[in-house]
């Protein structure tokens, strides 16, 4: 292919695009985003690609495989078009099915439909599914239209279109001042002001600047930045080249986790596609903009997604951070000035250049504007990628897009923002999913995940897993981190065991400021706060752990104890086949007990008993 | 030739070499801030963050180490407010629940008014202050020894757990690490801690005005660049 010389040679060739898929009278489009893979979305895609091929309906049907689709509970998914039939849970031997009667002759397979939990009826379309009607999804909609490998998908959709607008008519300055408009602030969890930030790089002294995609996602249960890496690539790579145009830098990273296999791969196909059609290398589209981007592969170190231990693991260094006390848009990369910005972010830069701030700035709330990702996972039934304006509620999250509980208990808490967020409970749902609203509460938007807790939840083990987390994750250079996280995770470990004492819990809260107000990066200044929201808003359970040595959830195995209810005992002898440690004894048609000396609280018994005769005290 | 700035540590204005951290400029005026990582010469990490002090910019106080901070004209610097000495305070503590077997170590919390420690005490023999490894890297070229593994596994060792053929032996990474100082009373045993009271003549004397130099002992640990 040649390159574009110029914007109108991209018009064209988006036109002759278009002009060629008219004669396509169908499109398959089939998820293939990490969470569909694990549920055998690559089997289904080749059964399908086969069926197609042996119908010789190559040309007329086009199959997509995409990127995620955000309904990962469902996976694998498939939207059949014309028609946006949108089928669930589907097989590799349901391909043949699907092309005999829903490609060929437009017919819709009940079987395969979407049933919605409440009111049990089958639904065509995806528009009509609730999780996805209660959704205002920007980013994530572009997904379902463009395959990742497919740089063409993307140029048809009007991809690049806004790049080549910014350096046909707009100058550096004026591109920050419409970003600045927007209002769009950081997507990685600090939430700073977007156009403020390139505005202090473009202003900082030096020829040599660099733009850095930070794809180093490691928060439990999150995964937004992976799915937009993996689903539409050239989205991100085309918002590093407007910023990297509006701070004058020439030279941008991306880095990415390898743990993210699909994601390397797909970010890595775009950019040699977009240097083969000159949006990438030197002079593009006829400007005197020079932009190239690299991809480096983060070796998995949590703290390696703080700006500067992500530099230092750029340069070749160990993964620590250094002290901010000149701020990386001055003395960055390379003691170059430095953007460094999340996947998301960067993400939602062409649309705003495309559709102007002001469209951007029309969704959100006072201070947070545009769309965020959120994923949903945990007790909650539709778990997945949700993407909302901001300023939508957390309960409309919870209940309307996430469904309620999975299980029959009530959700009692959601933990945002990872292992530098808190736990809301559920009195504060009717939050706005908002910077400033969630930080005034203890919590935080963060990168976006949302872990959902029911009522079967400790959070004094909440705490203690992210303290696990975080010591695990901890660099360990500087003292209030290593040692604050380390002696919190033994009081914590304590009170779970029943070992904890009433003074624990001014000492953890006086720690924790310490740790937030000393601690030289962003890591350890929010490591406690998982701690500080439990202690702020569930005070009772960790006190009911001290006094009177109970885990009013059931967790704590040191503080419960299992026991079984002879009156609901039907001596069906599942539970005492089930136990590892031969600890419940019993004779056919007699109830049986549990010997407290051998039972080491696994719960698989509790689990077993499909009677409720086993319980937890 | 050399350019100076003028800063204002709590209220004195100093006169100050341009390039220079603000431990050093409040060191050379005599203005004491505890500090374990920092050596004279080498470059700093700001690891221990004993040295936190409060840098007010626009009215806003924010805490920051003062040995990463290099001096700016017209920068107010608080070193020993009452919120900054009960961080220290705190930060101590933790250092020397650690490792309450070096006299440094305790000495450090001495100063900074650490009388009874809140955690079990644990005998470690070194707080990762890397000390000897900036000191072989940078004065020595050597390299010799580093960090391994990170948070809790973090520690210091030689490449590969061999001795590395490029030490020299000079033995400096010993001389500058705040362990090796014999302890007054020897390490501790388990059920015997506690936290060494022999400083306290010195400490009456200190506590009176905690933010100056009095040329006390309490330095000679960690060689204190005033000591």
């Amino acid at each position: 292919m040649t390159k574009f010389a110029n914007a109108a040679a991209l018009e064209g060739f988006r036109r002759e695009l278009l002009r060629q898929r008219d004669s396509i009278k169908g499109t398959v489009t089939i998820c293939g985003g990490t969470g569909c893979q694990t549920s055998q979305a690559k089997k289904v895609i080749d059964a399908l690609r086969a069926e197609l091929a042996r119908r010789g309906l190559t040309k007329e049907i086009h199959l997509r495989p995409t990127g995620c689709h955000g309904f990962c509970e469902q996976g694998p998914l498939m939207v059949v078009e014309p028609g946006k039939v949108f089928y669930c849970h589907i097989t590799p031997d349901d391909a043949a099915e699907i092309v005999e009667k829903t490609v060929i002759k437009g017919e819709v397979i009940q079987r395969l439909l979407y049933t919605d939990p409440v009111s049990g009826k089958k639904i065509h379309s995806e528009d009509d599914i609730p999780f996805y009607r209660a959704q205002d999804r920007q980013l994530l909609s572009q997904n379902r239209q463009v395959n990742p490998l497919d740089i063409n998908d993307y140029i048809a959709i009007g991809g690049y279109a806004s790049l080549a607008k910014t350096l046909a008519k707009m100058k550096p300055k004026s591109v920050i001042d419409e970003v600045a408009a927007s209002g769009l602030r950081g997507r990685g969890g600090g939430g700073f002001p977007t156009g403020r930030k390139w505005l202090e790089c473009h202003d900082a002294p030096g020829e040599e600047k660099y733009v850095i995609c930070n794809a180093d996602e490691g928060d439990p249960g999150a995964y937004m930045d992976r799915c937009v890496l993996e689903g539409n690539p050239h989205l991100v790579l085309e918002g590093m080249m407007i910023g990297a145009f509006a701070v004058g830098a020439s030279q941008g990273y991306v880095y990415v986790r390898n743990e993210y296999p699909l994601a390397v791969e797909h970010v890595r196909a775009a950019v040699d596609q977009a240097r083969e059609l000159g949006l990438l290398g030197e002079k593009i589209l006829g400007s005197r903009f020079s932009f190239d981007v690299e991809i480096a592969r983060g070796g998995g170190a949590f703290v390696c997604g703080e700006s500067t231990a992500l530099m230092a693991s750029l340069e070749g260094t160990v993964g620590e951070p250094r002290a901010k006390d000149v701020h990386t848009v001055v003395d960055g990369l390379w003691h170059k000035p430095t953007v460094l910005n999340n996947v998301e972010t960067w993400a939602n830069v062409p649309s705003i250049m495309g559709k102007g701030a002001a469209w951007f700035k029309a969704k959100g709330s006072k201070g947070s504007k545009g769309t965020k990702i959120l994923a949903l996972t945990g007790h909650i039934k539709n778990t997945g990628l949700v993407e909302v304006a901001m300023g939508t509620p957390l309960r409309t999250v919870l209940y309307d897009i996430g469904g309620g509980p999975s299980r029959s208990k009530d959700i009692k808490a959601v933990q945002t923002g990872g292992p530098s967020g808190g736990c809301l409970p559920a009195s504060k749902f009717d939050l706005p999913v908002d910077f400033d609203a969630l930080y005034d509460a203890g919590s935080m938007v963060g990168s976006g995940g949302m872990v959902v807790m029911d009522q079967g939840t400790c959070m004094v083990d909440v705490a203690k897993y992210f303290l696990d987390f975080l010591q695990d994750e901890s660099c360990g250079k500087c003292v209030p981190c290593r040692l604050g996280i380390d002696r919190m995770l033994e009081i914590v470990t304590a009170i779970s065991e029943g070992r904890g004492k009433p003074e624990h819990l001014p000492l953890l809260e006086d720690l924790a400021e310490t740790m937030s107000l000393t601690a030289l990066c962003g890591l350890g200044k929010t490591a406690a706060n998982p701690v500080l929201s439990t202690l702020r808003y569930f005070r009772d359970e960790y006190e009911a752990h001290i006094k009177q040595g109970q885990c009013p959830a059931g967790v704590c195995q040191a503080l419960i104890e299992y026991n079984i209810d002879e009156s609901k005992c039907t001596a069906c002898g599942a539970c005492l086949r089930a136990c590892p440690y031969h600890a419940i004894q019993g004779k056919k048609k007699e109830p049986h007990h549990i010997v407290a000396a051998q039972c080491q609280k696994c719960g698989i018994c509790h689990a077993e008993c499909k009677f409720d005769a086993i319980q937890v005290a | 030739m050399l350019q100076y700035v003028t800063i204002n540590m709590d209220g004195a204005l100093l006169r100050v070499a341009k390039g220079t951290s603000v431990l050093d400029a409040a060191l050379e005026y005599g203005v004491c801030i505890p500090h374990l990582c920092h050596v004279p010469n080498l470059s700093d990490m700001g690891a221990c963050r004993l040295c936190i002090v409060e840098h007010v910019v626009n009215g806003k106080a924010k805490v920051t180490t003062s040995c990463t901070l290099r001096v700016q004209e017209g920068m107010v610097i608080k070193s020993n407010t009452d919120k900054i000495q009960r961080l220290r305070r705190n930060i101590a503590e933790l250092l020397v629940a650690e490792a309450p077997n070096s006299r440094a170590i305790q000495d450090i919390a001495a100063r900074c008014g650490v009388k009874t420690v809140r955690y079990p005490f644990r005998n470690e023999k070194c707080v990762l202050c890397g000390r000897c490894v900036r000191v072989c890297k940078e004065m020595f070229a050597a390299n010799a020894i580093g960090f391994v593994g990170r948070g809790k596994e973090r520690r210091v060792a030689s490449p590969f757990g061999k001795l590395s053929e490029f030490c020299k032996r000079c033995n400096t990474c010993l001389e500058v690490c705040p362990m090796t100082i014999t302890p007054c009373a020897g390490p501790m045993k388990p059920g015997e801690e506690y936290l060494c009271n022999k400083c306290e003549s010195q400490l009456m004397e200190i506590a009176s005005a905690p933010d100056q130099c009095f040329f006390c002992d309490l330095g000679e640990g960690f060689q204190c660049s005033r000591h």
